[in-house]
């Protein structure tokens, strides 16, 4: 049974995707677009039900690239059940906000393979596996961002999101390579039971290139230039990519390889403050920016942060529920920021204001996004983000201070955009309408979730507990009640409360406190400059122009020479053999 | 001695095809040398066939290559027609238009 729903999972996206292509009309590819990732939503919903330990599907390939398995443990089917369940909605929502837009094939084809690819990711039991559809996804999220393909900003982000993430890809594979050498299996399960009795050099390669692929595809400093610029996609996109598809596989690497990797000197240290400088600084840079899609990337930076000093903190939990939280209150706050862009036509927030009125239904399910990204009492996002914090006062009280600030900055710039969308003076002069049905009903049902989907930790945990064998004594879990419990009556939680309706006065109370702000002016403006990682992105892209031309004289077009060059390799590799031995 | 022998013809083979390969401006001159470079190849796997003592794997082997090598100089002799009619010459040195 585990078998069958597995292969639903990844192959029905992915025969829906075929079929999409296949189409001859747009309402025929919405439907087929629509049913096939409803399948592929309920069969990882199910599959949540009939984790297992052992491989569920195997094929048996022989010789270097060993049995290509799934395995469906607790891990692996949430995300599963994350992506598809976030992948679906965006489809429905997608159905109103591309309305009559060119190429409706080329763009569910895309979605549905990319949905089909994080699933093969998370569930993949083997490391070769497991790297193709890590590539998958990179190159489905490279032809998404440049799905206007018209657009030269499109392009140009598309092929930013590639590169970086590409530098990801090859800190995977090095450290894939290292691990086959020393074990000789690709298998997951083996390298995590057997990474103590490697060489210690082989696993720190290993580690750290997991480290880099890591931040790479989950947009951790010093890679995160690529999210904001894959803003110029359409929104349900970067919806897909915020919360279902994209940037969670980092964190779930981490949180897969953790037992493997926690022993390794440095490795959790490194972690810990690559999530911490990534939650800081996503956090001014989204006080900095004006536009409404690029702050919502800069706050995915920051609590992607979270979520990785969390697992560099050991809270292997804790980060997972905050994934969970993140991906259903960010597929909110995208498709709501998407709805309101749909009909304002600019992602400007100094022109918009004054919403409220015209889009109620919007201004609730943001308005209650919003409130969960903040960590207010009883959204989905307060829990986790408590216990991320939690984790991290056990772990270092000095990156738990740092913390406790990004968290109020994420209160501040919360309230800010919700203020400049919604509420202040209405700047537009067009008339904006409230959301139409599709995406109402995707708009629906994550808030509901965001309202409700926390009294499931428990369950969630347990599921954890009971399926990843070599997680035992990392997750710590406690039933939903207790948690509530601990939560309400540990000091931190309160004083993490504190913090945040500071963050929330700071915006109330900003017209008095001018000499604070102008003091901010100079960090405002290091962030809005992305603190110098843009111009080191211009500067590696420029060094390495300037080289191709350097180089572009050792082509003479004249074939003789090409042979002169072709023999010149071979004597060199001949002598190169000939004194090696 | 026999082993000797037939290394040394490779060698040469190889000497010779590349040899050529870099002072010639020909078409029709290049795809001569590029046939001498293969049998050069055709003959090492019957030499190494021989060292092995196993003569008929080579021997299959090299006329795999004969064949494979066959189809490599008709594409060569037919790109060399195209390039005639195309620049009116078979001189490399005028195709080297992707440089310009």
């Amino acid at each position: 049974m585990a078998g069958l729903l597995v292969l639903l999972t990844i192959l029905a996206p992915w025969g829906g995707a075929a079929w999409v292509m296949l189409a001859r009309s747009d309402q025929l590819r919405q439907f087929a677009a629509v049913l096939s990732s409803v399948i592929a939503a309920c069969a990882a919903l199910l599959l949540l039900a009939f984790t297992l330990t052992t491989p569920s599907v195997e094929f048996a390939l022989g010789g270097v690239f060993g049995t290509f398995t799934f395995v469906p443990d607790g891990l692996g089917a949430f995300l599963a059940a994350v992506a598809t369940t976030i992948g679906c909605l965006t489809v429905i929502f997608s159905l109103d906000y591309m309305r009559g837009e060119h190429q409706l094939g080329r763009y569910y084809a895309l979605v549905l393979l990319f949905i089909g690819a994080m699933c093969g990711l998370v569930l993949s039991g083997s490391l070769l596996l497991l790297f193709i559809f890590w590539e998958m996804t990179a190159l489905c999220s490279y032809a998404l961002i440049s799905f206007h393909n018209d657009d030269p900003k499109a392009v140009a982000g598309g092929i930013k999101a590639l590169v970086i993430t590409q530098i990801g890809g090859v800190g995977l594979l090095v450290g894939i390579l290292a691990a086959y050498a020393q074990l000789g299996t690709l298998d997951i399960s083996v390298l995590i039971a057997n990474a103590g009795s490697l060489p210690a050099d082989a696993l720190t390669i290993t580690a750290f290139g997991f480290l880099i692929a890591a931040a790479a595809k989950s947009a951790q400093v010093p890679f995160h230039t690529w999210l904001p610029g894959a803003m110029e996609a359409p929104t349900p996109v970067s919806a897909l990519i915020h919360a279902a598809t994209m940037v969670n596989a980092g964190v779930y690497l981490l949180a897969r390889f953790y037992p493997a990797f926690a022993a390794v000197p440095g490795w959790t240290t490194a972690v810990l403050i690559i999530g911490l400088l990534s939650a800081l600084f996503g956090a001014l840079m989204a006080l900095s920016t004006h536009d409404l899609k690029r702050a919502l990337a800069y706050s995915t930076i920051s609590q992607l942060g979270f979520m990785v000093y969390a697992i560099g903190a050991g809270g292997i939990f804790a980060s997972q529920f905050h994934l969970l939280n993140h991906a259903v209150f960010k597929a909110l706050l995208f498709l709501g920021a998407g709805a309101v862009i749909h009909t304002m036509g600019t992602r400007d927030m100094r022109r918009m204001g004054g919403l409220s009125r015209a889009m109620p239904f919007v201004r609730n399910v943001f308005v209650i996004g919003g409130l969960a990204l903040a960590g207010v009492p009883f959204f989905n996002g307060f829990w986790s983000k408590e216990l991320i914090l939690e984790a991290g006062l056990e772990t270092a009280v000095w990156s738990f201070v740092i913390m406790l600030f990004t968290a109020g900055l994420t209160a501040l710039y919360t309230l800010r955009m919700i203020w400049l969308v919604f509420f202040g003076e209405a700047h537009a002069a067009f008339p904006a309408h409230d959301a139409p049905n599709a995406m109402r009903i995707a708009l629906g049902v994550l808030a509901a979730g965001v309202l409700g989907i926390w009294l499931l930790s428990g369950a969630f945990g347990h599921l954890l507990e009971t399926t990843l064998p070599y997680h035992e004594g990392v997750l710590h879990v406690e039933s939903t009640a207790d948690m509530i419990f601990a939560l309400i009556t540990a000091p931190a939680t309160w004083l993490t409360l504190a913090v945040i309706g500071l963050g929330f006065a700071l915006w109330v109370l900003r017209a008095r406190l001018t000499a604070l702000t102008n003091a901010l002016t100079p960090i405002m403006r290091a962030a809005a400059a992305d603190f110098g990682f843009e111009w080191l992105n211009r500067r590696i892209v420029t060094t390495a122009q300037s080289a191709a031309v350097l180089l572009r004289r050792t082509q003479t077009g004249q074939l003789n020479w090409n042979v002169v060059g072709i023999v010149t390799g071979l004597v060199m590799v001949l002598v190169v053999l000939m004194v090696g031995r | 001695m026999t082993g000797t022998i037939l290394v040394i013809g490779v060698l040469a083979l190889i000497g010779v095809g590349l040899y050529g390969m870099m002072i010639l401006h020909n078409v029709l001159k290049l795809v001569v040398a590029l046939q001498i470079l293969t049998k050069a190849a055709a003959l090492a796997l019957v030499a190494a066939g021989y060292m092995n003592g196993q003569l008929q794997l080579g021997q299959s082997l090299a006329l795999t290559v004969i064949v494979a090598d066959t189809m490599v100089a008709v594409v060569g002799l037919a790109l060399a027609v195209q390039v005639r009619r195309h620049f009116g010459t078979l001189d490399t040195r005028a195709l080297s238009t992707l440089k310009r």
